[in-house]
């Protein structure tokens, strides 16, 4: 039996390690799946905390219920005792045994927090959770304390509040789903855009042999259109909706809140507005922080409320909608509003503006986004650390969107983020200027205007007025701009929107619209104003693609807005 | 003469021409050679950026180590090429274009071929080096692709000041409309 047994010998630790890889992929999904399910938890816990419905209740219960089994079926035995526990608990107020109390939220949010740390062991089989015995015993002592003293039904619970039984029907109207890697969707995203871009060249190169190639012509716009018609559906299915990262942003409310003494009410508006899944990703972190902030900076104590006139109770919004091509995501609180004089002494302590800046100027509250800036002088272990609004920033600026501040003393602020709706691919209207040329992304774009070579304005300089319909239109000039002499013959300017005013950005001439798939600037390259990203045109040839708003900002405010004193204010 | 930084490991080398002198390029951190072919600008960057170039799909900065080396900015000729590289800069790896006035050969260094970098005498400063390597009767630098690369030297761009940023939020400016 020598030959069989040598070969199990040799077979066996391949079978053994194969079990073990899979055992691994289980247990990846097992995490990934519990870590949802704790975010689901973790948001209904503090978005329902003013009045829990059984609906939520139960809707947690169920995620509790399915860790513990999960756990269980991995042999991680004490994440499944653990989840055991809090099924308990939450079983006791589905029945009413045990009120919502901020106590019991707060307990449930740290044993939360508990598992969630616990979770990567489990890949590694491991099957620790921190404080467990401590956190199992409060859940007991709380439970006791509630049958010792029967407890009211849960407040709130609306008029003919969903049933248990509800829950069944939970799944039916749930689409197929599946969930798919976001690696994947990219290199889909990405080959669709190496194809739109074939595409493109074959259409120019059968254009130039003119009407023998008729025939190839009218398949390839076929193609087009089918193209056309599956970007759109890669597009698509990259879209998630905002509503989970919206509503994560309450738990850090209610622990700011919590360590400030403040109170204060989130109402999440626009759940359903649905981005690219990377934007959602760059998002997070960016809400979260103004979310923070809005409690920290914004709000007052409810006591300064009260003395004001205001509900003790501080409200925050956060608010999604789509806006002209546009997603705009803006947190809003009814706090005491941006201080513009502190801020502008705190700018100028800083070296951030000159000491003589009127207090109006934008620059105040643009000195909110500088690194390092903040007005509160201790650092607080929520705000600050030194990640501030400049993060925040830079964050949506990586997303090429802006961001706006509106702020009235004593009525509270707001902070607004402008995002582009999708990111990889944007309807783009190619310019010449100088050697180069450039694409404008479209939806900013108004008009184009041909000048005449006695054009009034007509210098060569690099930034002008001249007259559109006989108003005014500040205007760049891209070839100056980016470092060509001279000017072209014949001009045209790109009449583009700029928040409520139109500005020109003046090329030698416009090539045409189209698809332009973005491609990222190598980072080496550094932070470069008025350049948005770069992307590959039908000739194969790099274009860069211009951030219309950057270059504004940067070309015209720069010669022209400060020292003719309000010429281009809004 | 003791020398802190590890010498180049012995290996075959590319052999590459900047500013007139050869340079060789360790061959594993090279990707491709390409025939030179015109770049995109981009404003506002170093002159040692000379642009940026599609290499299938992906943007890839080329930079003109002449410029960095303070010989006069390479001239384009038909033997012109773009030498792809791989580096790890700042713990990433980035792959990079550089200008080369031409490519000479791929030679085998051993280990008594690779020398310490001579400490003075050579334009390119001795931190950029990985040692001098001899092919037959030539001597070449080792270029230290990563280090010659690094973001601080390339990006070593001014910071952009605040202030032109300021009216990038239009909005701001309005005295708090609304109730």
């Amino acid at each position: 039996m020598t030959p069989r047994a040598s070969r199990s010998s040799v077979v066996e630790p391949a079978v053994s390690s194969e079990a073990e890889i899979e055992l691994r992929q289980i247990a990846e999904v097992f995490v990934a799946e519990s870590l949802e399910g704790l975010e689901a938890i973790e948001q209904a816990l503090v978005v329902q905390e003013g009045g829990f419905d059984e609906e939520s209740v139960n809707a947690i219960f169920r995620v509790a219920h399915t860790l513990k089994g999960n756990a269980a079926s991995l042999g991680l035995g004490r994440l499944s005792a653990f989840g055991h526990a809090l099924e308990d608990t939450l079983d006791a107020v589905r029945h009413h045994e045990l009120a919502i109390s901020a106590d019991l939220v707060s307990l449930l949010l740290e044993a939360v927090d508990a598992i969630r740390e616990a979770l990567p062991g489990a890949l590694d089989g491991r099957d620790e959770i921190v404080g467990e015995a401590d956190l199992v015993e409060r859940l007991r002592v709380l439970r006791a304390a509630a049958a010792a003293e029967p407890a009211p039904t849960p407040g709130a619970a609306p008029t003919g509040g969903a049933h248990p039984e509800a829950a069944h029907d939970h799944h039916a109207d749930h689409h197929h789903t599946l969930r798919v890697e976001v690696d994947k969707l990219d290199q889909l995203m990405n080959l669709t855009g190496q194809i739109a871009i074939a595409q493109g060249r074959l259409r120019e190169s059968l254009g130039e042999l003119g009407a023998p190639a008729r025939q190839a012509r009218e398949v390839a716009q076929g193609i087009d259109q089918f193209m056309g018609d599956l970007q759109e559906l890669v597009m698509r299915a990259r879209m998630v909706a905002l509503g989970p990262t919206l509503r994560h942003s309450a738990r850090a409310l209610r622990d700011a809140a919590a360590a400030r003494g403040k109170q204060a009410h989130l109402t999440v508006v626009g759940e359903d507005v649905e981005v690219d899944t990377s934007v959602v990703e760059h998002v997070r972190d960016p809400l979260t922080h103004l979310v923070r902030n809005a409690v920290d900076h914004g709000l007052e104590t409810p006591e300064e409320r009260r003395a004001a006139g205001k509900d003790p109770v501080g409200q925050v919004v956060l608010r999604a909608a789509h806006e002209a091509g546009s997603i705009v995501i803006e947190v809003r609180d009814d706090g005491r509003g941006v201080d513009r004089a502190r801020v502008l002494a705190r700018a100028v302590a800083l070296g951030l503006l000159p000491a003589e800046t009127p207090p109006e100027a934008a620059e105040v509250l643009e000195a909110l986004f500088a690194p390092g800036f903040s007005t509160t002088e201790q650092v607080s272990d929520l705000s600050g650390r030194g990640v501030g609004l400049d993060v925040v920033r830079r964050n949506v600026e990586a997303l090429r969107g802006r961001v706006e501040v509106e702020s009235e003393l004593g009525r509270g602020c707001t902070i607004r983020l402008r995002l582009p709706l999708t990111l990889a691919i944007i309807a783009g209207l190619a310019v010449e200027a100088g050697p180069d040329t450039y694409v404008m992304p479209l939806d900013a774009v108004v008009e184009c205007v041909e000048l005449g070579a006695a054009q009034e304005g007509g210098d060569d300089g690099e930034t002008g007025v001249l007259s559109l319909r006989g108003q005014p239109l500040p205007f760049v000039r891209l070839r100056r701009a980016f470092g060509t002499t001279g000017r072209a013959d014949r001009e045209v300017a790109v009449v583009v929107r700029r928040g409520e005013q139109l500005a020109g950005v003046v090329v030698d001439c416009v090539r045409g619209e189209r698809q332009a798939v973005i491609k990222a600037l190598d980072r080496t390259l550094g932070r470069l104003p008025g350049i948005a990203g770069a992307t590959i045109l039908g000739s194969g040839r790099v274009a860069l693609i211009l951030d219309v708003n950057g270059l504004l900002a940067t070309r015209l405010d720069a010669s022209h807005g400060r020292t003719d004193g309000g010429g281009q204010k809004c | 003469m003791e020398d802190t930084k590890a010498l180049a490991a012995p290996g075959q080398y590319l052999g590459l021409f900047i500013g007139g002198e050869e340079y060789s390029l360790g061959i594993l951190s090279v990707r491709e050679i390409l025939q030179y072919e015109p770049l995109t600008r981009v404003p506002g960057t170093p002159p040692s950026i000379r642009g940026v170039l599609n290499v299938r799909g992906h943007v890839v900065p080329v930079v003109d180590l002449a410029v960095k080396f303070g010989y006069p900015e390479a001239t384009v000729t038909a033997r012109s090429c773009i030498v792809i590289v791989e580096a790890r800069i700042d713990d990433e790896s980035t792959v990079m274009g550089l200008m080369a006035d031409a490519v000479s050969q791929v030679a085998d260094l051993r280990a008594e071929d690779i020398q310490p970098p001579p400490p003075f005498g050579t334009r390119v400063h001795v931190d950029y080096l990985l040692g001098m390597g001899r092919a037959g009767r030539r001597f070449s630098l080792i270029l230290d692709v990563d280090r010659v690369l690094s973001a601080d030297e390339i990006a070593a761009v001014q910071e952009v000041p605040l202030t032109p940023e300021a009216a990038a939020a239009p909005l701001a400016e309005r005295p708090a409309a609304g109730a």
